[in-house]
C-alpha cells in the first residue's frame, strides 16, 4: 500500500468552498477534464445530527499509459462512489471515496476535508486530502510496486489540476455572486 | 455543472442541480432547512438515473457499494466531529 496526502488553503470563505464543492467538476473547471460526469444518488439531512449526507457516482476517463494497458487492459473509464458529510454548524465538509471498476486490481481510498482555517477562519479555508492505493493483481511484488507508484504519481497530478480547478470555480462563483448582488441592488434603487 | 453519466438525464440533472445549490447556500448554511424544497425535483431525476444504470448493467455494483457505506457513516455521521488539523 503506497499513501497520498497533501494539505493546502485556499483563499476563499469555507461558505464559498463548500458551496463550490457542489460545482466543482462544473463546465467552469478546465483542469479536470478526466472527470465525464457526477451524479447523485441520494441526499438527506440526518434528523439527529443535522449533516448533510450526500452519495455520489463519478465517472472518470483517463488514458493509460501503454505498458499499464499491456498488464491490466484496456481501464480508461472508471467509476467511483463518494459519500459525503457537511455539517454546517461544525463547518466541516468530508468526501470519502473509493473506486468501484478495476478493483480487482487496484484500491483507492480517499479522503478529503475543508474546515476553516485555524489562522484566518473567516477568509480561508483548509483543505486536506488522504488517499489509500493498494496494488491487489497477484503476482510479482516489483509490479505491484510499479502500478502503486503510477498511481501515486497520478494522484499527485490529478491532485495538482484539482486545485487549480477548483480554484476556477471559485473565482467564477465569486464573479457571479457579485453580478447577482449587483444586479438586486439595481432593481431595488429603480423601485425605490 | 456536471453532467450526467446519462445524457438523457441531463435535463432533470441541470434543473436539480440548480435548485439544490440555492438551497444550499441560501438556506442550508444558513441553519433554516429542515427538509430539502428539491424533493420532487430529485425525485424525476432520480427516476431517470436509476433506469439508465439498470440499462447500463451497473446497478448492482452501485447498490453493493451503497450497502457497504454504514463504516464511513458510523465514522462521519457525528456531530460536531473536529476537523484534522
Amino acid at each position: 500500500m503506497k499513501v497520498f496526502s497533501c494539505s493546502s488553503d485556499f483563499d476563499y470563505s469555507w461558505d464559498e468552498v463548500s458551496t463550490g464543492n457542489w460545482q466543482k467538476y462544473s463546465p467552469w473547471n478546465k483542469k479536470a477534464p478526466h472527470v465525464i460526469a457526477v451524479d447523485t444518488l441520494s441526499r438527506t439531512v440526518d434528523a439527529a445530527t443535522g449533516i448533510l449526507r450526500t452519495e455520489r457516482l463519478i465517472t472518470t476517463k483517463q488514458e493509460s499509459p501503454r505498458w499499464i494497458k499491456a498488464l491490466l487492459g484496456d481501464c480508461e473509464t472508471s467509476l467511483v462512489y463518494e459519500t459525503s458529510y457537511v455539517d454546517p454548524a461544525a463547518k466541516t465538509v468530508t468526501l470519502c471515496s473509493h473506486n468501484l471498476t478495476w478493483t480487482n486490481i487496484l484500491s483507492v481510498r480517499e479522503t478529503v476535508t475543508y474546515s476553516p482555517s485555524k489562522t484566518s477562519p473567516l477568509t480561508k479555508t483548509l483543505m486536506t486530502q488522504r488517499a489509500e492505493i493498494t496494488a491487489i493483481a497477484g503476482g510479482w511484488e516489483r509490479i505491484k510496486n510499479k502500478i502503486e507508484s503510477f498511481s501515486v504519481e497520478r494522484f499527485q497530478q490529478n491532485a495538482e489540476n484539482g486545485k487549480a480547478g477548483f480554484e476556477m470555480v471559485l473565482a467564477r462563483a465569486r464573479e457571479v455572486f457579485q453580478e447577482e448582488r449587483n444586479s438586486t441592488m439595481a432593481k431595488q434603487a429603480a423601485i425605490a | 455543472m456536471s453532467a450526467s453519466l446519462a445524457p438523457e438525464c441531463n435535463e432533470s440533472k441541470e434543473r436539480y442541480d440548480t435548485c439544490f445549490l440555492r438551497w444550499y447556500s441560501d438556506k442550508f448554511l444558513r441553519g433554516s432547512a429542515q427538509t430539502n424544497d428539491c424533493d420532487s425535483l430529485f425525485r424525476t431525476y432520480s427516476a431517470c438515473l436509476t433506469r439508465a444504470l439498470k440499462d447500463r448493467g451497473i446497478d448492482n455494483m452501485v447498490q453493493e457499494a451503497r450497502n457497504e457505506a454504514q463504516e464511513t457513516d458510523a465514522e462521519h455521521l457525528v456531530k460536531g466531529r473536529i476537523p484534522p488539523s
